[in-house]
C-alpha cells in the first residue's frame, strides 16, 4: 500500500494539499501540515498522488505510488 | 454637499423630483445610506443544496460568498482576502471545499476559517505577528432565511428579517411556500438594463396602471384568455410592513374553483390547503384575490402570472423572483429566478418554466415592453430640465392626503396591512417613503475590522 511522508521542515503552510484532500491532510495552529493518514488505499492513490503534487514546497509524497 | 431635505419633502409629498431617477449624488446616498442598512435578498437554499455548493453574489459592489459548509450551514463571506483585499473566489458559482486567493495564495475553509498562510513564520513570526487562529473571511455582519431565501444586511445592529418583513411574510407564502417543501429555484438568468433600480421596484410594488397601455400588445396577441388588462383595476392593491403588491379580482367561484381558474392542478391545490393559513385560504376562497406582482423594500421583486402557453384555453401560473441590483445612477443589473413548488408534477414544472419565459426574463415580452419604458425615462431624468419638474406620484391621494378608494374592511380583505381596490400609488409612496427615511437618516455609522493583531491600541 503506497505511504504517505510529509517533511515538516519544508512545509510553508500553503494548504494546498488541504485543498486537495482534506480527508488526508490538514494544517495544525503552527501552520504546519498534519497528515490524517498514512496509509493510502489504491482507491486514492491517484487523487492523493495529486494532491502531494500540489506542494508548492515539496513537502509531500506518496512512496510506492 | 448632497443635501437630502431637498429631495424627501417633496417625496413625502408624494411628488418625485424627476432628477432622483439619474443623479450620481442620489445614488451616492442610496449606497451609504439604504443599501448598507437594509435586508437584501442574496440566494435560494435550493441554488446550494449539497455541502460545499455555493454562489457568488453582491449587494451593490459588495461580493459575498454564499456556501453551505460540511456541517451543512449556510454561510454568506465577504469575498475578500484579509491580506491584500483581492477576490478569493471568482467564479460566480459552483462547488469547492476552500477558496484560495491567487494573488498569495492564502486559503480559506467554504466556511470561511483560515487555513492556509504561506510562510507563516518567515514572513510574519508566526502567531505573534499575525494572529491566525480563529481568523476567517468577514462573515456578513446579519444574515437570515425565510421560506429558504437568504438575506443579509451590512447593518450588524439590523432588526431580525421577521421584523423587517413583518406582515408581508404573509404574502410572501403565496410565491414561495405553496407547499410544506417549499419552492426550488432556476436561473438566475442576469442582464442589464440602463435604468434607474427605483423604477423597477416601483412598477412591480403596485403599477396596475401600466399595464392596459404598455402591455397592450400581449394582451391583443392573445397571452390571455381574456382582456386581463382591462381588468387590472379590479384589483387590489395591499402593503404590508416592508412590502407591498398587486391582485387580480378572481370570477366567482369555491377557493378549488378560483385555483384551478389560475391553472393549478388539483393536487396542488390540496397540498396549498395543508401549507396555508385560514387568513391566507380566505383571501382566494372568499375575498377572490389573487396576488400578481410585488415588491420587498428595496430591490426584490416578485410576479404570478397565468398567461396561455399553447392554442388551447388553458392557462398556467408561473412565480418569478427578481433583484434590481443597482449598478450606478443609470444602469441596473436585473437577475430573475424562476420559481416553482419542489411538489409540483414534472409536467407542471416543465410548462410552468415555458409560461415564465415566455413572459418574464431576457426573452419575456413583459420584460421588453417595461424596459422600454425604463431606459427612455431614466436617460430623459439626467438632463437640466429633470431638475425642475417634480413628477406627479399622488395617483389615489386628494389635496387632504385622504385617499379617493377606501381601505378594505376584514370583511373584504383576509390579509393584513393596508389594501384598496382600483388604481393608485399607494404602494409606489410606501416604497419611496421608506426610501426617504433612510436618504433623511444618512450614511449608517460602522466599526473599522482589524485582522491578525491584537487590537489598534496595541498597535500604536
Amino acid at each position: 500500500m503506497p505511504i504517505l511522508k510529509a517533511d515538516a521542515a519544508a512545509c510553508q503552510g500553503y494548504a494546498s494539499c488541504v485543498i486537495a484532500a482534506d480527508d488526508y491532510f490538514d494544517i495544525d495552529d503552527d501552520g504546519l501540515v498534519v497528515l490524517l493518514s498514512t496509509e493510502v488505499p489504491e482507491a486514492d492513490r491517484e487523487r492523493v498522488d495529486r494532491a502531494a503534487r500540489a506542494c508548492p514546497a515539496a513537502a509531500l509524497r506518496l512512496e510506492g505510488a | 454637499m448632497f443635501d437630502p431635505s431637498d429631495v424627501v419633502d417633496h417625496v413625502r409629498n408624494g411628488m418625485l423630483p424627476a432628477h432622483i431617477y439619474n443623479d450620481s449624488e442620489i445614488f451616492a446616498a442610496e449606497r451609504d445610506a439604504i443599501f448598507s442598512r437594509s435586508w437584501v435578498f442574496l440566494a435560494h437554499e435550493s441554488e446550494i443544496p449539497q455541502v460545499g455548493d455555493y454562489v457568488v453574489r453582491r449587494v451593490m459592489e459588495n461580493s459575498f460568498i454564499v456556501s453551505r459548509a460540511g456541517d451543512g450551514a449556510v454561510h454568506a463571506m465577504f469575498n475578500m482576502c484579509l491580506h491584500r483585499g483581492m477576490q478569493v473566489c471568482r467564479a460566480e458559482q459552483g462547488n469547492a471545499s476552500h477558496f484560495r486567493c491567487p494573488y498569495h495564495g492564502w486559503s480559506y475553509r467554504n466556511d470561511g476559517r483560515i487555513v492556509g498562510l504561506p510562510f507563516h513564520r518567515e514572513a510574519y513570526g508566526g502567531e505573534t505577528g499575525f494572529s491566525k487562529r480563529g481568523q476567517r473571511l468577514l462573515p456578513a455582519p446579519a444574515m437570515d432565511t425565510v421560506n429558504g431565501m437568504i438575506f443579509v444586511s451590512l447593518d450588524p445592529e439590523a432588526p431580525p428579517l421577521r421584523e423587517f418583513l413583518g406582515d408581508f411574510a404573509f404574502y410572501l407564502d403565496y410565491y414561495t411556500r405553496q407547499s410544506p417543501s417549499g419552492v426550488e429555484v432556476l436561473g438566475p438568468q442576469r442582464w442589464r438594463v440602463k435604468a434607474n433600480w427605483k423604477i423597477g421596484a416601483e412598477n412591480f410594488a403596485g403599477d396596475m396602471y401600466h399595464t392596459p397601455q404598455t402591455h397592450a400588445s400581449v394582451v391583443e396577441i392573445g397571452l390571455f384568455r381574456e382582456p386581463k388588462a382591462e381588468k387590472r383595476k379590479d384589483g387590489a392593491t395591499y402593503w404590508a410592513t416592508s412590502g407591498g403588491g398587486t391582485t387580480y379580482k378572481l370570477p366567482p367561484g369555491t377557493l378549488e374553483e378560483r385555483l384551478r381558474y389560475v391553472g393549478y392542478p388539483d393536487e396542488m391545490v390540496e397540498r396549498m390547503k395543508g401549507a396555508w393559513s385560514a387568513e391566507q385560504l380566505d383571501l382566494i376562497g372568499r375575498d377572490g384575490f389573487m396576488v400578481s406582482a410585488a415588491s420587498v423594500f428595496p430591490n426584490l421583486s416578485l410576479v404570478h402570472n397565468w398567461p396561455k402557453v399553447a392554442d388551447s384555453d388553458d392557462v398556467l401560473p408561473f412565480v418569478s423572483l427578481r433583484q434590481w441590483q443597482p449598478i450606478s445612477e443609470n444602469e441596473t443589473e436585473v437577475l430573475s429566478w424562476f420559481l416553482v413548488d419542489k411538489e409540483a408534477p414534472e409536467e407542471f414544472k416543465a410548462l410552468s418554466y415555458k409560461a415564465y419565459l415566455m413572459c418574464f426574463g431576457s426573452s419575456g415580452m413583459f420584460e421588453q415592453d417595461d424596459v422600454e419604458n425604463w431606459v427612455s425615462l431614466t436617460a430623459t431624468a439626467a438632463g437640466t430640465m429633470a431638475r425642475r419638474l417634480l413628477l406627479n406620484g399622488r395617483m389615489g391621494m386628494l389635496p387632504d392626503g385622504s385617499t379617493i378608494a377606501p381601505a378594505l374592511g376584514g370583511d373584504e380583505w383576509a390579509g393584513p396591512g393596508e389594501s384598496r381596490i382600483g388604481y393608485g400609488e399607494y404602494n409606489q409612496r410606501h416604497l419611496m417613503n421608506r426610501w426617504a427615511d433612510l436618504i433623511e437618516a444618512g450614511p449608517a455609522r460602522t466599526a473599522a475590522v482589524t485582522v491578525g493583531t491584537p487590537g489598534e491600541d496595541a498597535a500604536r
